[in-house]
């Protein structure tokens, strides 16, 4: 079967598939728990890593690796969202694009991680005698991200998801009504570190070559401007926006479209990432996607009359 | 009469400036307390000192003989306190009974997992919760309106869906900061007799308010402070004919009003 | 070498101090963390290298037009990416920074092709003063040393004596009491993007000439370090930006020469000393330590 389908497009739904599982939890950090976070692809590279040093280094099997690597990145952003606790939001996105680089800066040095070299000859899962590429990796990849939706979706329904929205919104209601912020601040890093561990592990097996390149503050902007698209705080957000934003630039290599000089095609990418983040922060800061269904729309009848009662409490 | 709360000597200092100058206070299990005073007094400080917001410079607060000055303002919570604020603080843009919701966090215990595999003691207690909430919500007389957009609620109903987000969780001590500033007198009338049926229930109140005459006819007892000092602290009808408290907030001309108000 | 490499550090932590002191100034008045501050750096690089290139501008003229190039980019950012924005979630403000920092940084590779290039002919020499046996400085270094040290003087006599200094100080304290006090907020807030944009442009250009080396992402670095610098000296604090910037240059400089074969870059050491500060001091070696409310 795998000969009528060209692989190539293959590949695209399979990378598609980990961008969103990456996206989803850095909308859990960001979006949800409102913890503003630069350095996602860093998490995305310790789970990389992990997987790859353990199924390289020490023959560790491919499945028990991919696990390790998503409980190793859980444990290491606990770890490493502590010190971001201690700053308010603003400072929270320098410390984390600063781990991020500081990460970075390790993959590309240390003797375990390849050093400027990287990994290579990352093997496949394999699945009773066979080995688990192509198709088959795409199947592997829908369960884990359907598993992650599911997740997602549970916990944020919870009274976990309201004690990180109402961390989100307000830290002194938040601590007024019994929620222990820096648990669930914690708590929130360690999943959305989890999140992007797992995809990162997914990653690594596909392509089976990793270097420290794939995990710089480049990708960490473009997830965040993808979620921030979708709608800060929604999962179907998150899959929108992840999609619309990757498979666009695809689109142009996949139909060989001659617009531009194909030459620029990342910066291209790039330009049209950050100015996303601009203008929607300035005309739809809840994301195109967001407030679109009929009864929302009906509650928002009397917006006129919020807009008073807010420019009344400004004066206030 | 059981002492719930004993708060002994609190000062607090910003900069060089003492909001709070060496309070103490006493609650009654089962009182309703009004804590007036001008603008500026100190009364958000002091709210803000209860429940640990900020760490008092000196002095002591014991909640049923525990020491909780020092706690986290989220342990002090999970003590049975409950506040509002005097800037409704609701997340606007939830439903009311999300935000109520949020009131029930201290009183369920479902975890990680257990949320995520929905066991169906997490099933129970999600339901338990929302029967509460509307509970709730129709006690303090927003039936029917769960589903509303709280920021799209006339001002009187945001204060009476934060008074429902505090109480929800059975507080033992409920704080409310300036529940009727901005109402008409017809809605203070309401409030007012929404926290009297608050306290019948057995909650014990301690409320910052503005408005004299309805602190006179609802409070059990009176405490004044200004320029961060306790001048007064006694029933309301010695509080409002002690002279010092006339000559700091009340002014004599208001005094004859709420005094011809308590006579009606 | 101790000295020699104290006083290259100097130099270097001038460079750090001229860009952070906008991102401490815009701070200060705007509680906003400015992200797109590395890329008006090299906005200025590139400026000055068209009017040496192209507009026969002779350095010290180039230097003063990157500067108002740099100073009227900075303006324009504010007005489009952070005004719009004022008085909503910091979450906001902070992402659409990010924002047009990435697009603008993207837009300078394309025009400008992401290959380094040298810095153009000034027609000046690079010359070396000896000081003494072992110690030397080039005249490009001094002249970082003294355009750092002549340009902080100016900034103070105009935060002290001049009105609109006043103003700033007045509206970094409170703004909504200055405005009503009857400052011009906007323009507060203008005169800042303009000044720390033109201190970053001056940077830029005398980083660009010593390294001899131009190319569009060479802002980002040296931005994000900057921030570094700002929590390090204490938020929103002048005389601690000055001092924590001289620091990261003499750490950063000492590490070169001692310490090789580091698990980490060379760029990474100002991150790890920010999350270090971050944990031990959060309030940064000068700033007022406040309650956080």
């Amino acid at each position: 079967m795998d000969s009528f389908i060209n692989p190539y497009y293959i590949d695209i739904i399979v990378f598609l598939f980990i961008y969103i599982i990456l996206g989803l939890g850095l909308n859990l950090i960001t979006g949800y728990a409102g913890q503003v976070s630069l350095g996602h692809a860093a998490f995305y590279g310790i789970g990389a890593y992990t997987s790859a040093i353990l199924t390289v280094k020490f023959g560790v099997n491919t499945w028990l690796a991919i696990f390790l690597a998503i409980v190793i990145t859980f444990i290491l952003s606990a770890i490493l969202g502590l010190p971001s606790l201690r700053v308010s939001e603003d400072f929270l996105a320098i410390t984390t694009l600063g781990l991020g680089l500081i990460i970075q800066s390790i993959f590309k040095n240390a003797e375990i991680t390849g050093g400027a070299y990287g990994l290579d000859m990352i093997p496949a899962p394999s699945l009773f005698g066979l080995e688990i590429i192509d198709l088959s990796y795409l199947g592997l990849v829908l369960v884990m991200l359907l598993l992650a939706i599911f997740i997602m979706k549970r916990m944020t329904q919870s009274r976990i998801g309201r004690a990180w929205m109402t961390i989100h919104e307000d830290e002194t209601v938040a601590q007024s009504m019994g929620i222990n912020t820096t648990y669930y601040k914690v708590l929130a890093f360690a999943i959305g570190g989890a999140f992007a561990g797992a995809a990162g592990a997914l990653f690594a097996h596909k392509v089976s070559y990793i270097s420290a390149d794939s995990f710089g503050f480049t990708l960490s902007a473009t997830i965040l401007s993808m979620v921030v698209l979708g709608g800060l705080g929604k999962i179907r957000g998150t899959i929108l926006g992840v999609s619309l934003l990757y498979l666009l630039p695809e689109l142009f290599r996949v139909f060989d479209i001659q617009l531009f000089d194909m030459k620029y095609l990342d910066l291209y990418k790039m330009m049209l990432y950050g100015m996303i983040m601009v203008l929607v922060m300035r005309y739809r800061p809840k994301g195109i996607f967001g407030n679109t269904s009929l009864k929302k729309r009906k509650k928002n009848r009397s917006s006129a009359k919020k807009k008073e009662l807010r420019d009344g409490e400004i004066i206030a | 009469m059981r002492s719930l709360l004993k708060i002994e000597g609190i000062t607090k200092i910003f900069g060089g400036l003492t909001a709070v100058n060496d309070v103490s206070l006493t609650a009654n299990q089962g009182e309703i307390i009004g804590l007036i005073g001008p603008n500026g007094a100190g009364k958000t400080t002091f709210f803000n000192i209860l429940t640990g917001i900020y760490k008092p410079n000196a002095g002591r607060i014991l909640f049923e003989d525990q020491l909780i000055s020092g706690m986290k303002p989220f342990q002090i919570a999970n003590q049975g306190f409950s506040r509002t604020f005097q800037n409704i603080r609701l997340l606007k843009e939830k439903s009311v009974l999300e935000n109520v919701q949020v009131g029930m966090f201290r009183k369920t215990k479902a975890g990680l997992w257990a949320s995520i595999l929905a066991l169906s003691s997490v099933k129970k207690e999600e339901q338990e919760t929302i029967r509460k909430s509307l509970e709730i919500l129709s006690l303090v007389g927003l039936d029917g309106m769960d589903e509303e957009i709280s920021g799209s609620l006339s001002y009187g109903n945001q204060r009476r869906v934060e008074i429902a987000r505090a109480l929800v969780s059975e507080p033992k001590l409920l704080l409310l900061d300036e529940p009727t500033a901005g109402m008409n007198a017809e809605e203070v009338e309401e409030m007012s007799a929404l926290i009297r049926k608050i306290n019948a229930n057995g909650t014990t109140v301690i409320l910052i308010e503005h408005n004299v005459a309805m602190v006179v006819d609802l409070c059990d007892r009176l405490a004044v402070l200004d320029h961060g000092v306790k001048i007064a602290d006694a029933n309301p009808d010695e509080v409002i004919a002690n002279p010092a408290v006339i000559e700091a907030y009340i002014g004599k001309d208001q005094v004859e009003e709420v005094s011809s108000f308590v006579e009606n | 070498m101790l000295a020699q490499q104290l006083l290259n550090g100097v130099a270097l932590g001038f460079t750090y101090v001229l860009i952070a002191i906008g991102l401490t100034m815009i701070y200060g008045v705007l509680k906003l963390l400015h992200f797109a501050h590395g890329v008006i750096y090299a906005v200025g690089v590139f400026a000055a290298m068209i009017g040496i290139l192209y507009l026969n501008m002779n350095f010290i003229v180039a230097c003063l037009f990157a500067m108002i190039i740099a100073a009227i980019c900075g303006v324009a950012v504010e007005r489009f990416a952070y005004r719009p924005l004022r008085n909503v979630h910091p979450i906001t403000t902070l992402i659409s920074g990010v924002g047009i920092a990435i697009f603008l940084e993207s837009l300078f590779q394309v025009v400008f092709s992401s290959d380094p290039r040298a810095f153009p002919d000034t027609g000046m020499k690079v010359s070396v003063w000896k000081i003494s046996e072992s110690i030397s400085i080039t005249n490009v270094k001094l002249t970082i040393i003294v355009v750092g040290l002549v340009a902080l003087v100016l900034l103070y006599a105009f935060l002290r004596w001049t009105k609109m200094g006043i103003a700033i100080q007045a509206t970094a304290q409170d703004m909504r009491a200055a405005s009503l006090m009857g400052v011009n907020v906007n323009r507060v807030v203008a005169i800042t993007f303009m000044i720390g944009s033109a201190f970053a442009a001056i940077a830029g250009v005398l980083v660009a000439y010593d390294i001899n080396s131009i190319y569009p992402t060479m802002g980002s670095v040296p931005g994000l370090k900057a921030f570094c610098v700002v929590v390090l000296g204490g938020l929103g604090s002048i005389p601690g930006t000055i001092i924590g910037g001289l620091i990261l240059g003499i750490v950063e400089s000492l590490s070169e020469g001692y310490l090789n074969g580091m698990i980490i870059d060379k760029d990474a050491i100002a991150f790890v000393i920010l999350i270090i500060i971050l944990l031990v001091k959060p309030s940064g070696l000068f700033g007022r330590k406040v309650e956080k409310v």
